[in-house]
């Protein structure tokens, strides 16, 4: 029996999409079967950010309506061994899918699978209470700015009331330079506030942008920085222990000063 | 629901019945009948002033409202004062539900109070309530989250959200939160806000009503 986690932020353009995308591909370049499901009804993403877009022939809805088995609209990824994505409908809109409708289909997926990602919608209505319904864990990405963060206290909120747990946090979209001259807050500002446990931190990289529009899943490239983040957090999703590298960028200075200073 | 034609304050000078705009007498007759309904204990000789907000009562529709509010309620009308448009009520900012109910179900001091404890932290989008005594909250409350009790608030965490403490009216309650950070800060009807940039101090505050009627911060060392 696998585990069904549901990736969420709350706040839209965190990184929800993305990071499923890699986690889902990065669990299965471990070796790992893997489902992912985007739950975004009539906003779909996950398609094209896997480069899946152009063999969809079914979706959830047409699972739910009968229309076919679910292992028929299960899409293989033909890169990697273990990968599949199930489809969000495009044409319906959330409200066409009820929870219980939805949980029957993660639990039908975690009998197959090790890992089923669920790629939840932005926002706190049925879109968000549908990709949580079959949910064992969650993840839930922020960015380290107030608003995003506020977003990921009110869902960390929801997923409690849900008794979901763990509830892990990815830490998006971080910069280092920024935190260094004090524009951005760091790692134990957010960990403060939002007390969950930090599964991983995800620089900034533009590399993702270009691996969107291509449609090749950043991890399958092990050079770059988000690359390695994404790979490291799944290892860590599959029980390795990891430590999270400090990222956090100190001046020349401060370095020699920490050199002098550690404790031997 | 909310009464949006009479509302029944308490400030620190007595008790207030608000009239805002309406259509008929009829109307303010039945919005004061739907506002006592919602009292636990009749209201017996006391007395109230009538905030008119509204600039359309007659001189006889007033007259009929005091002799009305004398024999259906047993209320004694104290003083009648007109407002023009969004005057600030007796007391500062605009108060939230202050009822009578929950200012007589409430004793004026500590004493006896009782308290509430939150074992957890409070999120952005929860709320705590508890207009019967203080709140103890073994975590932090969140920008968005919010915290309102009817005596004192302690937030043994990071105060980041909303608070409000003596909810009831009673001035003498306090906040007080390992770190003091607040978005909003409400005492009875005082309400302050956090200074734009405003970064923890790194030691426990208390906020109290001071002399000349603002919330005041300090460091907390001992009640």
């Amino acid at each position: 029996m696998g585990k069904v986690i549901v990736v969420t932020s709350g706040k839209g353009g965190v990184g929800k999409t993305t990071s499923t995308a890699n986690l889902g591909t990065a669990l299965a370049l471990l070796g790992k079967t893997v489902a992912v499901v985007d739950a975004d009804v009539g906003l779909r993403n996950l398609d094209i950010v896997m480069g899946l877009e152009s063999r969809i022939v079914y979706t959830s809805m047409d699972v739910i309506e009968k229309q076919c088995e679910l292992s028929k609209a299960l899409v293989k990824d033909r890169r990697v061994d273990g990968l599949m994505l199930l489809a969000a409908s495009q044409k319906n809109n959330k409200d066409d899918i009820q929870p219980a409708q939805m949980k029957a289909i993660c639990d039908k997926l975690r009998a197959t699978h090790d890992f089923v990602l669920v790629d939840s919608p932005a926002g706190i209505e049925r879109g968000f209470s549908n990709a949580s319904a079959g949910a064992d864990e969650a993840i839930v990405v922020t960015t380290p700015d107030v608003s995003a963060i506020r977003d990921a206290d009110r869902i960390i909120g929801l997923l409690q009331n849900e008794r979901i747990e763990p509830i892990n946090l990815i830490l998006n979209r971080f910069s280092p330079e920024l935190v260094g001259n004090g524009s951005m807050m760091d790692q134990a500002d957010v960990l403060d506030i939002l007390n969950i446990d930090l599964i991983g931190i995800v620089p900034e990289d533009s590399g993702v942008i270009t691996s969107t529009n291509r449609g090749i899943p950043l991890v399958y490239e092990d050079t770059s920085p988000g690359s390695q983040a994404y790979m490291r957090i799944a290892r860590r999703l599959t029980g390795q222990r990891i430590p999270i590298p400090d990222l956090e960028h100190k001046g020349l200075l401060t370095n020699i000063v920490n050199w002098f200073t550690r404790k031997r | 629901m909310a009464n949006s034609i009479v509302a029944l304050r308490a400030y620190r000078d007595g008790l207030h019945l608000i009239i805002r705009p309406h259509l008929s007498i009829t109307e303010v007759e039945a919005a004061i009948q739907q506002e006592m309904s919602r009292m636990n204990r009749p209201l017996i000789g006391a007395s109230v002033q009538i905030d008119l907000k509204c600039p359309t009562l007659k001189e006889e529709e007033i007259a009929y409202l005091r002799s009305k509010l004398q024999e259906t309620y047993n209320l004694t009308v104290r003083s009648i004062e007109s407002f023009d448009e969004q005057p600030a009520p007796p007391i500062a900012a605009a108060p939230t539900t202050h009822t009578i109910s929950q200012i007589a179900d409430v004793p004026d001091s500590r004493d006896n109070e009782p308290a509430r404890i939150v074992p957890y932290t409070i999120r952005s989008g929860q709320t705590e309530d508890f207009p019967q005594g203080s709140l103890i909250i073994y975590g932090d409350v969140n920008s968005g989250g919010e915290v309102r009790a009817g005596g004192d608030i302690v937030v043994l965490g990071a105060l980041r959200g909303n608070a409000h403490a003596g909810m009831n009216g009673r001035l003498s309650a306090v906040v007080i939160a390992m770190e003091l950070i607040p978005v909003q800060l409400q005492i009875g009807s005082f309400v302050n806000r956090r200074p734009i940039g405003q970064k923890p101090r790194g030691y426990p505050e208390i906020a109290r009503v001071g002399v000349e009627d603002v919330i005041i911060v300090e460091k907390f060392v001992k009640f």
